[in-house]
């Protein structure tokens, strides 16, 4: 402990450097990468796990009789079934403008919002939806099927009923 | 330089200088940067540039402002988390809890620690309190800040009361349901005196906390309100106060010879002022009468930065480190969903209150209302009825000391004890006579016979030592050890219909 | 300083340790992440992920599905391991219904004990696997149970007639049509529920004379009007849910609703049971029960020996066997009531409810052995059960030949006052056709008929020296004032009001045989022989309390 008086060195000089202080260094550290976990761990918590939403796979009966155009909607879905020749398929009946529900009417689809139309396999006829209609992936077969809303594929993929 | 190459050198000078421009004072080496560092940051400038170097000694305080500071940040920052989630209506308030304990990312363990650090928080208050006193750091000039200092220990214990109901399980809505008919205990008194029609305080303290006569969706939104928003900000205010304070009052309170007793030093000690200061600073204010820092040098004075602040960051994460543990290995209380026809048995307030719950057993206005207030105005006048200076800064300073304190120790377990041990055996008065008006039991009951036992003991104490703070300090140790009683009484001892058992594998099956 | 640095150091480091230890058992060690990392679909292995049921309407939120992934919406493809099994194929989709609607436990959890509701402070844990059926009791009220014989009955007839050998009923029998086009005849396993042509019968036998070929011709016979009774009974308990019938069936078979009441019908004296399955194992005493503390054993110990399991019980033990408190149990465990919307309402409850048909059969029998044969025995004897007082022998030949059926009637609907047989003619108790089929089923079983009498009033005797009989020789059964004991109470306004004086006389002449009450005409070494003019002074003490209290 030294004992430095006098005009030896004014407190206004910068000190002698120091030796470095690991222990005082270290603890800064280690309470810099505690708290930041802690931000980080806190960070995750907003982000819902499990959505309070109906499930995105979910199960359709066809009814027996679908005319061949003719578009099956079921109940609270955002979905529209078709059948037939070659299979049957699933569009998706959400707008890809900007996500109102569209309606079928004779051509295929219409949207109430801003007037964009889809013909019955989902092309835009008319905009200002930028693209057209995915089609939902389907399995299943005879009337009872289970739609996956999470996955599409490409358009003309049609199930065998 | 053209104009063109000026503005290319600006862009590329762009983030050192914002770096130089947010932290103006540079790095914290020298004792003058140490000082701007504190002095020019709005966050750090609540310190003072020096701390004494008596003051960081942790036999001091035992950091317990800063602990229970550090838990109330532990509450607030886990709060605002569970905000996210919580949904303070009747019907789904539980199932929302519910949801944080098992899909909420981290929210089972956020939960945990907010429930954990709110008891560590009651707890460091409360020891605080105790060292505060017992270190006469209430005596002038810090009067006002005991006062402030008991009206944060009141809010902590609103906060803490008003957060228990927010889970909506029976134990919440029972022990909601006990705490405000407590409040309503003034009708004990207003009853007997058959004034209740003309005036009820005590009904109308229960209408106000519970927006209705029962516990019920309008007492929810109430508590949530009061919890999330309201006592968080009077006690933001409060403690803006109480920290401003010990500024003003001259830092923590030290003994007289605290500069001489600092001992020997790790550091290097030196004069602060060795040259003519040739710069002008900054001017804080112009005050009226005196800082405690007259004619005294800042010798003994270490920079707050860094000592100070690795002693609060210190305790900082101590105290997280405990809160963080508790919630790792212990899960907070969820029973079932509230039921207003089903009564727990027991129903327990909680902890904190479980002493007074001990006492509302015996006369609701003696437990809820009369000892309480007792106790905090006796509480507040401490600073005004013991205005000696002797021992001030010392751990039990002042006539008697640390044997007076084992004394009335004591004192204060062994009556507390006994009368409780007798009442629990023997009964009380309206077992013996059950027609005894009810106003007999109101004065003349085991809170109050504890509290006339102590009385009596800290006026002998005062006469003794011919000291006020002889008689202060059994009295304040003859509570802190009653309270201990008859909290561990009611929370261990007591089972179904409020009957003591020694062991809850007696309690009767339903 | 340097304390408060080494301080800061570890505090810091224990924080650091404690929230990796945090971090890695959320991220790694919970069991629903290792499940769903064994599962596999016919893509790959599946998303490890918190997975739900949501159904806003019924509010249902079942995490039940991020363990048992196979059974969640879509995923029945999903495999790998004994968890990750699809749910049986059951009536209602579990993608739609969620679990815990028949399931009962904790659909928010996501820890097992947790979810499967064997922790301390939830209320209403799983019902065991092997009682799954109870939860139908949850929205369901099957109507027109009869009792186990009935029962047995209308499904021995059933199966005597053959009908399996083109109808699948439960899974059994059933033909398939040669060339396509289905089954020969309909799944009838939800005949009850959905309903049926009540005209099959007219139907099956115009068909089979209109066919010349094929199975009509020599599948179907005619069938008789009792057996036809007897299918019609066994298709209204058609519901797909064979296990709880037969335990309805044992419940109508105990006598229980003479004391409890089930869906607003029932005695008063126990407690109301309709939602008895959903009782609190933690309010629950235990200490009578061996085995595991589970609501399911309480319930069967509570069978077997009601007292020590509820303090102060005056429920009889019901005196059967292991495999029918087993089925009783069952039973119990189904009483239980959920909130669900109109459109979820199945038209049973509806009906049961709303239009308050009758949840047991309409015939005497299953009347008399669901309301009366807890106390009176399932043969009508009597029964004795300790700590009470006997029960007396209603379908004893020697007391209904002496009464008429008005007797009985009255008898039954204003109860015995002040004794523990209930009156019946309340709204929640019995209608007047029910008790006309009660007191039928007594006369069919006792082989006995109705007696009128156009004198029901013609003694005029002396009653002190009756009084002095009767202290001497039926006060020792009757009680010192009439009040009942070993035998009934004959102090009693309902009993004094409705029995003729020739009943009476006859009783106390003849006696009761298969009952304690000796003839007191006939010579005996127990007791004195009464002339007939002293047994009138009996009776004419006997009318004394009348109009007295």
């Amino acid at each position: 402990m030294t004992l430095q008086s006098g005009p030896q060195r004014s407190r206004l000089d910068p000190e002698p450097v120091p030796r470095r202080d690991l222990l005082g260094l270290g603890a800064l550290w280690a309470s810099a990468s505690a708290m930041l976990l802690a931000v980080v761990g806190m960070l995750r918590l907003p982000k819902a796990a499990v959505l309070a939403s109906p499930s995105k796979k979910f199960r359709v009966t066809l009814p027996e009789t679908l005319a061949v155009g003719e578009a099956f909607v079921p109940p609270g879905r955002a979905v529209a079934f078709y059948r037939d020749t070659e299979g049957v398929y699933a569009v998706s009946t959400i707008c890809t403008h900007l996500g109102c529900v569209v309606k079928p009417n004779a051509e295929g689809f219409e949207c109430p919002c801003h007037g964009s139309r889809f013909t019955h396999d989902g092309t835009v006829a008319k905009g200002p939806a930028p693209r057209p209609l995915p089609w939902l992936k389907i399995t299943g077969k005879e009337n009872q099927f289970v739609v996956d809303e999470g996955s599409t594929v490409p358009q003309g993929t049609k199930v065998n009923a | 330089m053209t104009a063109m190459e000026q503005f290319v050198a600006n862009l590329r000078a762009a983030p050192s200088r914002i770096v130089e421009t947010a932290f103006r004072s540079g790095k914290p080496e020298t004792d003058r940067t140490r000082s701007t560092f504190v002095f020019g940051n709005v966050f750090l400038h609540l310190h003072s540039v020096r701390t004494h170097r008596w003051s960081l000694r942790w036999t001091t305080t035992m950091g317990l402002g800063i602990a229970s500071l550090a838990a109330f940040l532990i509450t607030l920052v886990t709060g605002v988390l569970l905000m996210f989630y919580y949904k303070p209506f009747t019907e789904v308030a539980y199932d929302s809890i519910k949801d944080i304990h098992f899909v909420v990312p981290t929210g089972r363990f956020i939960r945990n620690i907010h429930r954990w650090a709110a008891n560590v928080m009651v707890v460091c208050v409360i020891l605080h309190m105790a060292r505060a006193f017992y270190t006469g750091a209430y005596r002038k000039p810090r009067e006002f800040n005991w006062l402030i200092g008991m009206g944060l220990l009141v809010v902590t214990l609103g906060l803490s009361f008003t957060g228990y109901l927010l889970p909506w399980d029976q134990l919440a809505y029972w022990a909601i349901t006990i705490g405000a008919n407590i409040a309503q205990s003034p009708r004990e008194v207003t009853d007997a005196l058959n004034i209740t029609e003309y005036f009820d305080p005590g009904g109308f303290q229960r209408l106000l906390l519970l927006g209705s006569d029962m516990v019920g969706p309008e007492a929810l939104i109430r508590f949530y309100l009061l919890h999330v928003m309201i006592l968080p900000l009077v006690l933001g205010g409060l403690m803006a106060v109480h920290f401003w304070r010990i500024r003003k009052d001259g830092g923590l309170v030290k003994p007289a010879d605290a500069d001489q007793r600092a001992g020997t030093t790790e550091e290097t000690v030196y004069p602060v002022f060795t040259d003519a200061p040739n710069r002008t600073y900054h001017l804080a204010a112009i005050v009226k009468g005196r800082t405690s820092q007259v004619g005294r040098g800042p010798e003994n004075t270490v920079p707050s930065m860094p000592h100070l602040f690795y002693a609060e960051l210190g305790v900082l994460m101590l105290t997280t480190l405990v809160c963080v543990l508790l919630g790792l290995i212990s899960d907070a209380p969820l029973k079932e969903l509230a039921n207003p026809a089903v009564p727990e048995n027991p129903a327990k307030a909680p902890w904190y209150f479980l002493g007074l719950q001990e006492l509302v057993a015996f006369s609701a206005f003696m437990g809820g209302i009369g000892i309480p207030s007792i106790v905090l105005i006796g509480l507040g006048l401490i600073p005004y009825l013991d205005r000696e200076k002797a021992g001030t800064g010392e751990w039990f300073g002042g006539p008697g000391g640390w044997s007076l304190v084992k004394q009335a120790m004591i004192v204060g377990f062994l009556s507390s004890l006994a009368i409780e041990a007798f009442v629990i055996h023997y009964g009380w008065l309206r077992e013996w006579f059950p027609n005894i008006p009810q106003l007999f039991i109101t004065a003349l009951n085991p809170g109050t016979m504890i509290t006339a036992v102590y009385g009596a003991y800290s006026v002998w104490l005062v006469r003794k030592y011919a000291s006020a703070r002889a008689g202060a300090m059994g009295l304040f140790t003859c509570f802190l050890c009653g309270f201990l009683v008859l909290t561990v009484i009611g929370t261990y001892f007591r089972g179904p219909n409020w009957v003591f058992y020694w062991s809850p594998s007696e309690w009767p099956k339903h | 300083m340097r304390k408060n640095k080494l301080l800061l150091l570890i505090s810091s480091a224990g924080v650091l340790v404690l929230l990796l230890a945090a971090a890695v058992e959320e991220n790694f060690r919970r069991d629903w992440r290792r499940i769903q990392s064994a599962g596999r679909s016919e893509e790959g292995p599946i998303a490890v992920q918190l997975r739900q049921v949501v159904n806003p309407s019924l509010r249902v939120q079942d995490r039940c599905v991020s363990c048992h992934v196979a059974m969640g919406p879509g995923e029945q493809g999903v495999t790998g391991g004994k968890t990750l099994v699809p749910h049986k194929a059951v009536v209602h989709d579990p993608a739609e219904y969620g679990c815990t609607i028949c399931h009962g436990g904790q659909g928010l959890a996501t820890e097992k004990d947790d979810a499967h509701g064997d922790v301390h402070f939830w209320p209403s844990p799983m019902i065991p696997s092997d009682s799954s059926y109870a939860g139908c009791g949850s929205c369901h009220a099957a109507l027109g149970v009869p009792n186990a014989a009935l029962y047995r009955q209308q499904s021995a007839a059933f199966e005597r007639l053959d009908c399996l050998a083109c109808h699948r009923v439960d899974k059994r029998g059933g033909t398939v049509r040669p060339g396509g086009g289905g089954m020969e005849g309909p799944d009838l396993s939800r005949a009850g529920m959905t309903g049926y042509d009540k005209d099959w019968h007219a139907k099956h036998v115009r068909k089979k004379e209109e066919s010349t070929s094929g199975p009509w011709t020599t599948a179907f016979a005619e069938v008789g009007e009792a057996d036809r009774k007897l299918l019609d009974g066994f298709l209204a308990t058609r519901v797909a849910a064979s296990p709880l019938m037969e335990a309805k069936a044992a419940f109508h078979s105990s006598g229980c609703l003479g004391c409890h009441k089930v869906s607003g019908t029932g005695g008063e004296e126990g407690p109301d049971l309709t939602r008895g399955g959903e009782k609190d194992p933690g309010q629950l005493n235990f200490g009578a029960v061996q085995d595991k503390h589970t609501f399911a054993n309480w319930v069967a110990e509570h069978f077997r020996s009601p007292s020590a399991v509820v303090a102060e019980s005056k429920m009889p033990p019901v005196a059967v066997d292991e495999k029918e408190i087993e089925k009783l149990t069952l039973y119990v465990l189904s009483l239980r009531r959920r909130d669900v919307p109109g459109s979820y309402l199945p038209k049973d409850r509806v009906k049961a409810t709303r239009f308050g048909e009758r949840e047991f059969a309409a015939d005497g029998e299953t009347i008399f052995t669901a309301f009366c044969s807890g106390c009176h025995g399932r043969d009508g004897k009597g029964r004795r059960a300790p700590g009470m007082a006997a029960f007396p022998a209603v379908a004893n030949a020697d007391f209904l030949n002496h009464v008429s059926d008005e007797f009985l009637r009255t008898t039954i609907k204003q109860g015995r006052p002040g004794r523990r047989m209930p009156a019946w003619d309340s709204p929640t108790g019995l209608r007047p056709a029910e008790i006309d089929a009660v007191i039928g089923y007594l006369r069919a079983v006792s082989a006995t008929q109705s007696k009128a009498d156009d004198k029901p009033r013609f003694v005029s005797a002396n009653a002190e020296s009756g009084k002095r009989l009767f202290e001497s020789s039926c006060s020792g059964c009757h009680g010192a004032k009439g009040e009942g004991g070993e035998g009934p109470a004959l102090r009693n306004p309902v009993l004094l009001k409705s029995a003729t004086d020739a009943y009476l006389i006859e009783t106390i002449a003849n006696g009761r045989r298969g009952t304690p009450m000796p003839g007191f005409t006939a010579s005996s070494t127990v007791h004195r022989t009464y002339a007939p003019a002293e047994i009138e002074s009996i009776v004419a003490f006997l009318r004394t309390w009348e109009g007295k209290k």
